[in-house]
Order: structure tokens, then C-alpha cells, then sequence
């Protein structure tokens, strides 16, 4: 009898959802605060919403996988140039909660597909900034020194923009600040000069110099297949809605890319496993790093089309040649990518002679 | 496939010299990938020295944001080079970058470049092994060209000591107009100097100018609030000798950017303007508003940012910014330095 009235444990580190953590796991048998919007991915990767009913848990079928979030605002200090360290942007940043008919919301999709477990406001904003530097550096943004007024609500609009297509959240607020007072660009260097020039962060790591063992490339390998086959749908059914080309030979692109990201689509949902050349035929270790590291690049070309995605919504026109044609590098770049995944030696293309 | 446009051409040259003073051709070519390897090299007799050529331009390539999976580079060399000889990399690496468009100098033809490094996947050039270069080659190493991104003006991301360009026009009255890069290198000063004009070196220069230099520095610094008694630092400019005081916008953007405290242009950064206010950001106007619009207008070239004082705005050639725009890149007639 007393286990009808026995109340389901709350979720752990709930008092720090809306401070320091964006969302948390919830467990079968764990009780949500009252109210908290909850969001419950099943196993193939649809996400649905639901309202938690308070002090009682929401009920799990088999392999679903549930999360409690707060929708904020969560504030954090992007820093758009690596090399301004001293410069930031403060934003603030809220999910999405507004439009409880929409099915597909973006953020569920996120939490789905690239939360593992908790989700900590500094592990979005880091993502955030992530996505912003890199359009910064591929010229879908642009915030050049001395903006004027125009370029800075241009440049608003694209980050509001970007960071809804890609993350599901509003941008309330954005405003450049002075990071001074927190970080010193002369001891960033004197501390550099110290390590004796080591390499920072953001250069990439020559593929040869990469050794780490097959169980290292493992995790991150499983988690941009998921990436793939959870966002690959989601992100061909933003290109069918983000524009309707007037132009019959833009509307034959748009066709043909849509063919080819549904190619692309399937063939992430039949990825070979990692560590396999063959049924029972194991793949050697060179070559799971090889794989593992064209999964990353392919997850990389997702990031890129979300970002152009939020371009392509609301473009001209007149725009939607160049849009495609970037759209068509990006295709092109997760076939390489998928293909090489797949593959199981070195390259087919020795034959064309890479000396000859 | 669908059809691509693409404005740059399919082949791109840059020479280089050779120890024994021949000189080397390299040649660059871009055609459709059809399934075919990202990069081919080719150079007479040896297929190790086209190994090395391709584990080049596949590292130098990681340092860029933009993937492009569609085209194949096919690299080759006229002659071969002695065995040991390294000094042709730099031209490799920057034929591949002029091929595919990431890099596109004013006048694509004659180049001569030199530089070997060890570190291309930082974007590092850490040396040259020429005795005698001829004036107009690029060189790499820390006289020269210490890293990729400073062909656009860019600071290392990882280096200890920040290095940042800025162009500005040189208006001599027709043909021998020019843009002249400006270049400031700060290093962290270890304790607090009492004189900020003392810490700042311009080799190369008149005492004159030297004055001159020393004193915008200190002035734009002391608007910055951040910038006085930080720093050690050197000015360089791309020409010995020049007139006037349009550098002055310039040499203190390059400087805020060297001190990471402004917002980085994609490409470079082309201003003109003077100021006899620094200490309060104010920019004034310079003389040559028609050539050094043109000029700037044939230079422009995408992701470039350009600034001009707001007094020109309303006296702007017609086009101009449409024409600045087309090419890529932005414009704007500014009153004051600082972020927005």
C-alpha cells in the first residue's frame, strides 16, 4: 500500500536547471519539477514535448530517452575572433518554448541528437560560439572593425538567425562588451612564449599526427552518425521549406540537391559499423582512426549547412544561385566524407596516379 | 553535377629560385574531382619529392575554414630540385591557394616566392634559404612572411608574438598608384614602461616619421584605455619611403587588431586617414579622394573591408560602393574608431 503513495525521487542537480545547467536527463523513475517542460526522444529519434505533471515521473517506454530543461534566458560571452580575445559579444539566450503546436521544434532535435546527458549552459555557449566563428570565418556573417549601425542589425539578424536554425534558441539580447577586465591578451601571449609557442586551440591537428587508440575514436565516431541520422531528415525537410525558387533551373537544383541529401540520408542510416571490415572481419586500427575522422568532418558539413540554411530563409531571390551553389559544396563535401566512412582500405583513387 | 560558377582560372604560376639561381616553375591547375585523389603532384624523376609536394599542400590546406570537396589540384614542377633542397614549398603552397581562389594577389603573374617550414598545418613559414633575393620575392620566415594569414593581414592564433597588417593607398598621381601595407608586432612587456613613445620602434624609417608613427600610437592607445604600458612594439611599412599622413588610420587599426582588441576583417584591411585626435578617436579627411577610390576599387577583393573618413561620403564616385560590393567586400566612411 505505501508504495502507491510514495513519491518518485526528484532529478538530481534540479535546482541548477536555469542557472549553470540547460537541461538534465531524466531517469525512468525520476520525477520532474512541476511545470518543467520535458522533452522525450524515442529510439528512433523523434522527440516529442510534454508538461511535467509534478512529483510524479513521466512514463518511458523502451529505449526512450527523456530530458528536463528550463528555457531560460541563459547569458554568455561569446568571443567572435580568436585572435580579439579581448573583445566579446554578451548574449542572452532562450529555448524556443513559444509555439506549443509546432511538432518539429530544433532544440529537441539538439538535445536529441548532440546532448550526451546534462547540458550545461557554458557546453551551449560554447557551441554557440563555435558556430558563430565559424560563419565569421566562412563569410556568411560579417562583423568587420568599425561597423556601422546597418552592419551590426545585419549582422543581428544573421545571428539570430543562425543560432534558431541551428540551436532552436531566440536571441533576446546581444551586445558588444570588453572582455579587459577578464582576460589580458599580453599574458595570453607572455604565456604562450613560456610554453614555447605551442599551438593553441584553434589549429587543427594534422591527420598523421593523430594516434589515439581505437576505443578514443569511438565515441566521438558513434556520436556524428547519430548527428547524421537524426539531422539529415530534419535538415532536408529545411531546404524544401526555407525557399521556393521562382526560377525553373533553381527549382531543378533545389530537386536534385534534395535527391542527393536523401541519398546521403539513407546511407547514414546504413553506416558499416566501425571496427568491421566485413561480417566478422575486423577493420585494423589505422583505418577505424581513418573512419573516425571522416564522421567528424562529415558532422562538421552538418554544422555548415544549418548555417546556411538559416541564409537560405528569407534570401532573395536574386540570392539563391550563390545559396545553392554553396549548398551543393556542402552536399558534395558529406558524400566525400559519408563514402570515405564507409570505405574500408585506402583510397579507390591510387589507380589515377598520384605521381604519375 | 550541376553547373558551378566559378570566376577563377583553372591555372595559376608562382616562381621560385633555386640554390644554384635557376628558377623553378610551379603550376597549379583545377579541374572537376570526378572520384579522382583532392591533390596530384607531379615533378620530373623523383616520386618521392611529389610525395613531399602533396603532404605540403594537404597540411598548409588544414589551416584554411573552407572545404571544397569538387575540385582536383594538380601541381606540378618544371625541374626538379636538388635532393635536399626545400625552398620551393612556399611557392607550392601558394599556387594551390591562388588556384582554387583563397589567395588572389593584385597582379596574379610573377611571383617569386621562397620558404620552407616544418609547421604548415599551423600556417607557419619559418624560413628562406635565399643569400641574395631578388627585392620584389615574398619570403618566408620571421623577416618576411612568418605565417599564411598574414597575407591578408591576420595575426598567428598561435604565436607568441601578434603580427597584424593593414593596407593603405599611396596616391603618387597615376600609373605608380599603389597600396602599401603597414605592419604592426606587439610582445608583451614583462613590467609597466612609464613611456609608452619610448617602447615603440619604427626601423627603416626617418626620424621624422618615426616622431610621427610614435606619437598616433600613443594617442590611439590612450583612447583604447587598455592599450598604454603593455606592450613592445614594432612598425614596419612595405615602402621606404613615402609623403603624407594617410597611413595614420591605418597603422592603428592594424595596431588594435595586433592587440586583439577589434573585430577582424575576413580579408584585408584597406583604410585611409589622418587625425590630429586621436586620444579622442576622432578620424579626419585626407586629401585624393577620386584616385585613391579607384585604386581602391581595383583592389578590392572579396571579404576585404574598406574605410575611408566620413567626410568622403557624400564626395564618393558614383558606384563605388556598388562596385565595392560587387567585388565582395564592404565599405564604410567612419567618424570614429572603436567597436561600433
Amino acid at each position: 500500500m505505501i508504495g502507491l503513495f510514495k513519491r518518485a525521487p526528484a532529478v538530481e542537480a534540479a535546482c541548477e536547471l536555469g542557472r549553470s545547467a540547460v537541461a538534465l536527463p531524466l531517469r525512468a523513475d525520476c520525477a520532474p519539477p512541476r511545470g518543467a517542460p520535458v522533452v522525450v526522444v524515442d529510439a528512433s529519434g523523434h522527440a516529442r514535448r510534454a508538461v511535467a505533471p509534478g512529483g510524479k515521473a513521466i512514463p518511458l517506454r523502451d529505449g526512450e530517452l527523456a530530458w528536463v530543461f528550463h528555457p531560460g534566458p541563459y547569458q554568455v560571452d561569446l568571443v567572435p575572433f580568436p585572435a580579439a580575445p579581448e573583445i566579446g559579444l554578451r548574449t542572452a539566450v532562450a529555448v524556443d518554448v513559444s509555439d506549443p503546436d509546432v511538432v518539429r521544434h530544433r532544440f529537441d532535435l539538439y538535445l536529441a541528437a548532440e546532448a550526451a546527458g546534462r547540458l550545461d549552459a557554458a557546453q551551449l555557449g560554447a557551441a554557440i560560439e563555435a558556430a558563430l566563428r565559424r560563419e565569421l570565418e566562412q563569410g556568411g556573417l560579417a562583423l568587420p572593425p568599425c561597423a556601422t549601425v546597418e552592419e551590426w542589425h545585419a549582422f543581428r539578424r544573421g545571428l539570430n538567425e543562425l543560432v534558431y536554425m541551428r540551436f532552436g534558441l531566440v536571441v533576446d539580447d546581444c551586445v558588444p562588451v570588453d572582455l579587459g577586465d577578464r582576460v589580458d591578451h599580453a599574458a595570453l601571449l607572455a604565456a604562450r612564449a613560456a610554453a614555447g609557442e605551442a599551438p593553441s586551440a584553434p589549429v587543427a591537428i594534422p591527420q598523421a599526427a593523430v594516434a589515439a587508440a581505437p576505443a578514443d575514436v569511438a565515441l566521438p565516431d558513434a556520436r556524428a552518425l547519430r548527428r547524421l541520422f537524426l539531422e539529415l531528415p530534419g535538415l532536408m525537410c529545411g531546404v524544401r521549406l526555407a525557399a521556393l525558387p521562382s526560377d525553373p533551373v533553381q527549382f531543378r537544383r533545389q530537386q536534385a540537391l534534395l535527391q542527393r541529401l536523401d541519398l546521403l540520408s539513407v546511407g547514414a542510416a546504413t553506416m558499416p559499423a566501425l571496427g568491421l571490415a566485413a561480417p566478422q572481419g575486423a577493420l585494423e586500427d589505422g583505418e577505424q582512426r581513418r573512419r573516425a575522422h571522416h564522421s567528424g568532418r562529415a558532422a562538421g558539413a552538418l554544422d555548415e549547412a544549418w548555417a546556411l540554411l538559416a541564409r537560405l530563409k528569407g534570401a532573395a531571390q536574386d540570392d539563391l544561385a550563390a545559396l545553392y551553389d554553396e549548398l551543393d559544396r556542402i552536399v558534395a563535401n558529406l558524400e566525400h566524407d559519408c563514402a570515405a566512412r564507409r570505405r574500408t582500405g585506402p583510397a579507390g583513387d591510387a589507380g589515377d596516379g598520384e605521381t604519375a | 553535377m550541376t553547373q558551378r560558377a566559378n570566376t577563377t582560372p583553372d591555372t595559376a604560376t608562382v616562381r621560385t629560385l633555386l640554390a644554384d639561381g635557376a628558377t623553378l616553375t610551379v603550376t597549379a591547375t583545377r579541374r572537376e574531382r570526378a572520384g579522382r585523389a583532392d591533390v596530384k603532384c607531379a615533378a620530373p624523376g623523383d616520386p618521392r619529392l611529389a610525395e613531399r609536394m602533396r603532404d605540403v599542400v594537404r597540411l598548409a590546406r588544414l589551416t584554411e575554414p573552407r572545404f571544397d570537396s569538387r575540385d582536383q589540384v594538380v601541381v606540378s614542377l618544371d625541374r626538379a630540385p636538388a635532393p635536399d633542397e626545400r625552398d620551393w614549398e612556399l611557392a607550392v603552397v601558394l599556387a594551390d591557394r591562388m588556384v582554387r581562389g583563397v589567395w588572389r594577389p593584385a597582379p596574379p603573374g610573377g611571383i617569386v616566392a621562397n620558404g620552407w617550414s616544418d609547421a604548415w598545418h599551423l600556417g607557419r613559414v619559418q624560413g628562406h634559404a635565399l643569400r641574395q633575393p631578388p627585392p620584389d620575392a615574398l619570403l618566408g620566415g620571421p623577416d618576411g612572411l612568418p605565417h599564411l594569414g598574414l597575407l591578408s593581414g591576420h595575426p598567428d592564433p598561435g604565436a607568441a608574438v601578434s603580427v597584424a597588417r593593414a593596407w593603405f593607398p599611396l596616391h603618387s598621381g597615376g600609373a605608380a598608384d599603389s597600396l602599401c601595407w603597414v605592419e604592426v608586432a606587439v610582445h608583451p612587456l614583462a613590467h609597466a614602461a612609464d613611456d609608452e613613445e619610448g617602447t615603440i620602434a619604427v626601423p627603416g624609417q626617418d626620424a621624422a616619421r618615426q616622431h610621427a608613427v610614435r606619437a598616433v600610437l600613443a594617442g590611439a592607445r590612450h583612447f583604447d584605455a587598455r592599450g598604454l604600458g603593455r606592450w613592445r612594439t614594432t612598425v614596419r611599412f612595405g615602402e621606404a619611403q613615402f609623403s603624407g599622413r594617410s597611413y595614420e588610420l591605418a597603422l592603428v587599426l592594424a595596431d588594435r587588431i595586433a592587440r586583439g582588441r577589434e573585430f577582424v576583417p575576413r580579408g584585408r584591411l584597406l583604410a585611409t586617414g589622418c587625425s590630429d585626435a586621436w586620444h579622442a578617436g576622432r578620424v579626419d579627411t585626407v586629401e585624393g579622394i577620386a584616385p585613391k577610390c579607384a585604386l581602391l576599387l581595383r583592389a578590392a577583393q572579396p571579404g576585404d573591408r574598406l574605410l575611408l573618413p566620413r567626410a568622403w561620403q557624400p564626395d564618393l564616385p558614383a558606384g563605388f560602393v556598388g562596385g565595392v560590393q560587387a567585388a565582395g567586400a564592404s565599405v564604410a566612411c567612419v567618424e570614429r574608431i572603436g567597436i561600433i
